[in-house]
């Protein structure tokens, strides 16, 4: 276990871990859980199970609500979020603290950029990005054809499930957020690892108007993925229209066999990204310099938790010249993981993976040890395993179009240098499966309303309904 | 070979080997631990540099030895494609970093598959098994001439402790496993028929062709190349039939299996193989019209591995043992794994597996980290061994497995410590939810399911 938690918490200590349900909060103790990262225990009340589920035969709550005004609700409750005397952020980032693998400070920093997402311009891009026309969120809206067959088109509030993962408070903010864009009636399934931050968002909400229909439209509970007495139970689309799960393996092939007409899956994959460092990098000490701090960058964000951050860079280059590269990006490395005081060791099993690259010397090299605080490993094919916990994975390759093979559908983001060479590469990568290229050093940010995992998913949420209304006279 | 390992290895065949306290154990077992460690450390690099790094240059208890015990990983970490690309000299340098002995420079130019590696390598007293893992990388067992030696009496011995049965060579043989034809399955079956096989009496085989090291690797590289992307759909329609034919065969052994069962039971019988296949076996005498009392009352019967995920009734072992009349102080169980040369038998009365006095029982928190505090009683946790009985790799070993250890008597009267009969793998115990957005094309693409 992280020494700093065991200060903190001891491992004894049972968190409690509320749900709210359409407006309300339950707390209750009557089953424990365990978080797998930790393996501390939080308990959690018993689901109400009638009280998720919104009957079919009424119509969401949030459907006559106008755009703008949930708009203005979501950015008062950023407000809130951002607000350091917030009572339920900080008794949330409290809680959090005992069931996740991040640091305190780290978690602070990321529940407060969770809610830069809450911003009125930024929600109104998102919707117009994803909707040819916003206006069929409020209205149905008139279209007619060319042979003059008229009709009204309304992009219909869903019943949405959202499985949410556990590495990121962001996606819980994000989440809540989409779910009232498109005024659903939304279900969080939470994970062991944050069982929180969902709750005290919508505790928040509640706060600023416990009546207000968004309130009224989100349920946010804990269950362990793949619990089938839970899930045969509320995975139907008598219930809910889509699932909406991020992650993969058995989180997703849990899901799958209750997929079938009327409950669809909207799956936002587990990714790996990489970075594709071009031979003008190792061309004199400056763009030594600079790209390997913009390596660094991408391969450190959120600690390389998350899928945006970098795991392999291929460097082109010969085995000289990516070593240098190599001894700078782990310099760099180094002073992100001690500037962010996260020192987890590695797991084990990569622990002895690694170690066996520094025995077999001769074709592999490695810069910095398996303690936690930073690594490199210069090899001439990607390693086999997943590097995380601030590991980076160099390949080194004699020209970048020899990368493209180790694209595939699982690849997100590939950071590139130099960006002139972008446009060169962006059709292979994304015929391999690839669905962003950015500049290197910028894989965190985003353009405002950009697809995200190869689609726009507030058009997929939707319930896309057609009203015809026969044929223009002539 | 010195003194402290010297004196627990010669309880080896002792009667009374599983009489002795842990307690009385321990000052030995430490001291054989350090011999050990004190002659392998510059010998087996990895231990070398586990040693280095843990700043450990004698072992005074048995803490010290932790962070020294490899996990059952380590025999999977060569990395991949050395497998895929064929690149022995590769695999051999890898194989280096964890054999005390050298590995014997071989003629690789004219290699022609994984199979032609491992018997070269067999040809210079390198024996090389291969667990058969569908789903992930296969583990690479190194083992010695020695290691060959001692299975061939450690297994004897611990069958004829757990099930009472002599090694009068009066019975038939019957095989019903579909194993993996490794050296050390090899080894340990004939060293069986040569304990306990009728030397007048055919040894029965399922009729299938051997499961080597090569078709065990063949399904893994082409795992890896599925999720790779470079799987032609060709080559999987190909696979996707063999795997059919495969079934068929196996369905064909099993009925000729129940056949021969059927052909000789009046004759005494030992029966061995795995719980899935000996259960199947078991079906098809029953729905053929036999069972107990067709049978020899004197049966005895050898089942090697657990479940191995397996879907069977909850009464499947007295379905077995019903069917061919196996008396009920003849129940055999062992607890051991591929990493391990010797084995742990279960006792009738106790219902608890026996540890003998050259393995050296941990127990470690569920990391495998810490050493958790033990010295009467009973406690659970991650189970790590020290097996001086291994020769031709280091003997610790971190495995995946929660067990409970008991330094108190047994209800069977043995001293010495024991282990509960609730063994799970880490593994398989559910909980296991966590979900992130960061994964590898392997966490969703499709295998070979």
């Amino acid at each position: 276990m992280n020494a700093i938690v065991a200060v903190l918490k001891p491992a004894d200590a049972v968190v409690s871990a509320p749900f709210f349900l359409r407006g309300e909060l339950f707390e209750g103790q009557d089953a424990i859980h365990r978080s797998r990262d930790l393996g501390v225990a939080f308990a959690t009340p018993r689901i109400a199970l009638d009280r998720v589920v919104h009957p079919r035969t009424q119509v969401p709550p949030l459907l006559n609500v106008p755009l703008a005004e949930i708009i203005d609700f979501l950015v008062e409750t950023g407000q809130r979020i951002r607000d350091p005397n917030n009572p339920f952020m900080r008794e949330c980032v409290d809680r959090m603290t005992v069931t996740h693998v991040l640091p305190r400070a780290v978690l602070e920093w990321q529940t407060r950029s969770a809610a830069a997402y809450l911003d009125k311009r930024l929600l109104q891009t998102v919707v117009e990005q994803n909707f040819p026309d916003p206006k069929a969120l409020d209205e149905w809206v008139p279209k007619q054809d060319f042979t003059g067959r008229k009709s009204f088109v309304r992009a219909f509030a869903p019943r949405l499930i959202h499985v949410l993962p556990g590495n990121s408070p962001g996606v819980a903010v994000k989440s809540i957020a989409q779910g009232a864009l498109v005024k659903a009636i939304n279900l969080f399934k939470m994970s062991s690892s944050d069982p929180f931050t969902t709750v005290a968002v919508l505790r928040i909400m509640a706060d600023i108007d416990r009546d207000h229909p968004i309130v009224k439209s989100m349920s946010a509970v804990y269950w362990r993925g793949g619990d089938d007495a839970l899930e045969r139970v509320l995975y139907r689309p008598q219930y809910f229209d889509k699932i909406v799960a991020w992650g993969g393996g058995d989180a997703i092939s849990n899901v799958i066999k209750y997929l079938g007409p009327g409950f669809q899956l909207v799956s936002f994959d587990p990714k790996t990204s990489i970075s594709m460092v071009g031979r003008e990098a190792v061309s004199c000490d400056e763009a030594l310099d600079l790209t390997a701090d913009l390596a660094a960058a991408d391969v450190m964000v959120l600690n390389q938790e998350a899928c945006v951050a970098s795991r392999f860079i291929f460097v082109e280059a010969n085995q000289g010249e990516a070593d240098r590269f190599c001894e700078r990006l782990h310099a760099r490395i180094v002073e992100k993981a001690a500037a962010s005081g996260d020192t987890r060791p590695l797991d084990m099993d990569l622990r002895e993976q690694i170690d066996m690259l520094v025995m077999l010397d001769d074709e592999f090299r490695v810069w910095g040890k398996t303690d936690g605080k930073g690594l490199v490993i210069r090899s001439d094919e990607p390693v086999d395993f997943h590097p995380i916990n601030k590991t980076a994975n160099v390949v080194r390759v004699d020209s970048l179009a020899d990368a493209v093979r180790y694209v595939n559908v699982a690849t997100q983001t590939v950071g590139f240098y130099p960006f002139e060479r972008m446009p060169d590469y962006r059709d292979r990568l994304a015929s391999c499966g690839a669905q962003r290229i950015v500049r290197l050093g910028e894989a965190g940010p985003s353009t405002i309303g950009n697809p995200h995992d190869a689609m726009y998913p507030l058009h997929r949420f939707v319930h896309w309904m057609a009203h015809e209304d026969g044929v223009e006279p002539h | 070979m010195s003194s402290a390992i010297e004196k627990l290895m010669r309880l080896a065949s002792a009667e009374d080997r599983f009489d002795y306290s842990a307690a009385e154990l321990r000052e030995t077992q430490v001291a054989a631990l350090d011999e050990r460690f004190q002659e392998r450390k510059d010998r087996i690099k990895l231990l070398g540099h586990r040693a280095r790094e843990a700043g450990t240059t004698e072992i005074r208890g048995r803490e010290d030895m932790v962070p020294l015990l490899f996990p059952h990983t380590v025999y999977k970490s060569y990395p991949e494609s050395f497998l895929i690309e064929e690149r022995w000299d590769r695999l051999g340098k890898w194989l280096g970093t964890v054999s005390p002995y050298p590995i014997s420079s071989i003629e690789i130019s004219d290699i022609t598959d994984i199979d032609d590696w491992v018997e070269r390598l067999r040809a210079k007293g390198h024996y090389v098994s291969c667990s058969s893992g569908t789903t992930g990388k296969s583990a690479m067992l190194l083992a010695s001439d020695r290691d060959m030696d001692w299975s061939r009496t450690d297994t004897v011995n611990v069958f004829s402790w757990g099930s009472g049965v002599q090694p009068t060579r009066d019975r038939r043989m019957m095989g019903l496993a579909p194993t993996a034809a490794v050296p050390k399955n090899l080894v340990i079956g004939e060293a069986q028929q040569a304990a306990f096989g009728d030397p007048a009496k055919e040894r029965f085989r399922l009729p299938i062709p051997a499961i080597t090291v090569g078709s065990l690797t063949k399904m893994i590289v082409l795992r890896k190349k599925i999720a790779d992307g470079t799987a032609r759909p060709e080559e999987l329609a190909v696979f996707e039939q063999t795997a059919e034919a495969r079934q068929e065969a196996l369905d064909q052994a099993m009925i000729a299996g129940a056949e021969a069962l059927i052909k000789y039971r009046d004759e005494k019988l030992y029966i061995s193989g795995l719980w899935n296949a000996l259960y199947q076996v078991a079906k098809i005498v029953r729905d053929m019209g036999y069972s107990a009392q067709d049978f020899h009352p004197d049966n005895c019967i050898y089942v090697g591995g657990g479940l191995k995920r397996a879907q069977l009734p909850p009464d499947y072992q007295e379905f077995v043992h019903q069917t061919f009349n196996i008396p009920a102080n003849k129940d055999f169980q062992n607890y051991s794994m591929q990493e391990l040369n010797s084995g742990m038998p279960k006792c009738q009365k106790g219902d608890r597996y026996h540890v003998p006095p050259w393995l050296v029982p941990f127990i470690l928190d569920e990391e495998g980290l810490t050493l958790l505090p033990h010295e009467t009683g009973e406690i659970e946790g991650r189970a790590a061994f020290y097996d001086l009985s291994i020769d031709g790799r280091w003997g610790g070993i971190i495995t995946g497995d929660k067990i409970s250890l008991n330094f108190s008597p047994c209800a069977c009267g043995c001293e010495g410590a024991s282990v509960r009969n609730n063994i799970v793998r880490y593994a398989d115990l559910p909980g296991d939810d966590k979900i992130g957005c960061a994964g590898t094309v392997d966490a969703y693409v499709r295998g070979l399911s």
